[in-house]
């Protein structure tokens, strides 16, 4: 006989409420629903009663995590409307700071990963390793999270001590590949919590429409920086990861390969960092009548806005689609066949963001 | 995923009143919607539907829904406005339409005719299906909270 288990939305898998109703037969998933929208702020709302400077602060607060690309992209979609063109050195600091943020973020996830498998010694080290990028985010852009570094048309300060950073980066490689990485992929445990846990066919993938690292672990090769290069991707050369297992493993490998990609792509950029302005403007932008639509690679994958202006001193409409809010409905795919026991890994295993989905 | 996609692609489009082209995304305007036919051109061209924008229109008016398509390299916007509060729904085609339409039937009221499950996926409890619209509407034409000063003065 199926019975249903309310999971949530306190905790269900993470520090955030969702709710998912998982229906077993024993110890068997057969079907899972998913439940958001218990942190509706919305903020979509609120970005038509800012002006155009106010609102780079106010879509900063969408994530806790992803914060810069949620400022970073807004700008983006202003600068495309008014055609400014942001110097190439903010480009540069963007890029950097874009990367230290995918670090910490993959982390964060790689230690409640982690956690969620009954793995604490892992889960500690993985964040004693966050530990080194978000000194580096502190020390560059002073503070840990909402670094206010966008503005409309550049960046608001520029970074400084780079030889530090790039043997900060060093010091990060030789972690991830002397413990994370073997952590996750050589330990049997890991393994057996990991392996063949929570497929998502390639089929699924592009049925659902899945994006970031979960596409690419299902052998979806798709990543902005790379099929629409911005910043300064197309300069410093990239190489999305892809794993065709389909699994909770193949997720973690790909974020653990991009963990890699990114201390290569800051080490190239702070060797490449040209100088100039950081600004194209200076003081308040002018928004003419228009509208862009923008998306960038976030940590969790691409972030799409939708920005209108009509020439106003606030936006006419700002549209933000995260990452999480198509990744969670996947989790649903994912579930059937699958052990009870394995739903906290399964739901861990897309990254959610309920901050993001719900905004 | 596709790399190129020509406005030629949409001719056959019912419903196409407009097609603007630029340097990496293509909007498309259309009177009405039909579904499995936008669907159809989608999976040709190997589109994937990243998003949906509703934008109500006046309080108690019509929603412009856009409708973002994502190629490798390009973005093709597919534009339609609700009618009667209107538009049918994409989810039966295709899966990110689900919660997108949902959301948008939670704030705008909109409705999405052929939806599975328009239940409430935004909406806290005890508050009315469409309750962003009016003040979406409202917040469009508010006075700069910070204007420049006058030079004169």
């Amino acid at each position: 006989m199926s019975y249903t288990i309310p999971i949530g939305p306190y905790h269900p898998a993470l520090e955030e409420p969702f709710k998912v109703k998982a229906v077993c037969d024993g110890e068997v998933m057969r079907s899972a629903t998913i439940e958001v929208g218990f942190s509706f702020r919305g903020i979509e709302l609120l970005c038509q009663k800012r002006n155009w400077m106010e609102v780079v602060t106010l879509v900063e607060r969408v994530c806790g995590i992803c914060s810069n690309t949620h400022s970073m992209i807004f700008c983006m979609a202003a600068e495309k409307i008014a055609g400014i063109e942001a110097p190439k050195r903010a480009e540069f600091v963007r890029t950097i700071v874009a990367e230290l943020e995918r670090l910490h973020s993959h982390l964060l996830w790689a230690g409640i990963g982690a956690e969620d498998i009954g793995f604490r010694t892992l889960f500690m080290e993985c964040y004693a390793a966050r530990e080194t990028v978000m000194d580096q985010l502190e020390r560059l852009t002073g503070n840990r999270v909402n670094y206010g570094m966008n503005r409309v048309g550049g960046v608001n300060r520029d970074l400084g001590g780079l030889p530090d950073l790039v043997a900060a980066m060093a010091d990060l490689r030789r972690r991830l590949t002397e413990v994370v990485v073997p952590g996750f992929t050589a330990n049997p445990t890991a393994r057996a919590r990991l392996v063949g846990v929570g497929p998502l066919t390639r089929d699924q993938a592009i049925e659902w429409g899945v994006v970031g690292p979960v596409a690419r672990a299902s052998g979806l090769d798709i990543d902005v920086r790379r099929d629409e290069p911005y910043l300064a991707y197309a300069e410093l050369g990239f190489t999305p990861s892809l794993r065709t297992d389909c699994d909770v493993f193949a997720r973690v490998v790909v974020r653990v390969e991009e963990m890699l990609e990114s201390i290569r792509l800051i080490e190239a950029a702070a060797a490449a960092m040209p100088d100039g302005p950081l600004a194209a403007l200076d003081g308040w932008p002018t928004i003419p009548p228009g509208e862009a639509t923008v998306r960038i690679e976030a940590p969790r994958g691409e972030v799409l806005y939708h920005v209108v202006s009509d020439g106003g001193p606030t936006p006419a409409r700002v549209k933000i689609r995260t990452p999480s809010f198509v990744n969670i409905p996947a989790i649903e795919a994912m579930v059937p066949g699958q052990q009870l026991a394995d739903l906290a890994i399964i739901q861990a295993s897309v990254d959610p963001c309920i901050s993001c989905t719900d905004r | 995923m596709t790399a190129v996609v020509l406005p030629s692609a949409f001719a056959d489009l019912p419903g196409v009143t407009g097609v603007r082209a630029s340097a990496n995304s293509l909007r498309i305007d259309l009177d009405h919607l039909e579904p499995a036919a936008l669907a159809a051109v989608a999976t040709r061209l190997g589109l994937r539907l990243g998003a949906v924008t509703g934008t109500p229109l006046a309080p108690e008016g019509e929603t412009e829904i856009v409708h973002h398509f994502v190629a490798l390299d390009h973005l093709v916007d597919v534009a339609v406005v609700s009618r009667d509060r209107s538009v049918p729904s994409l989810a039966p085609h295709l899966i990110p339409a689900v919660w997108a339409e949902r959301e948008i039937h939670d704030l705008f009221g909109v409705d999405f005719p052929g939806h599975p499950d328009l239940s409430p996926l935004m909406r806290p409890e005890g508050f009315v299906t469409g309750m962003m619209r009016a003040p979406m509407c409202g917040a469009r034409r508010l006075p700069d909270p910070h204007p420049a000063a006058d030079p004169s003065e």
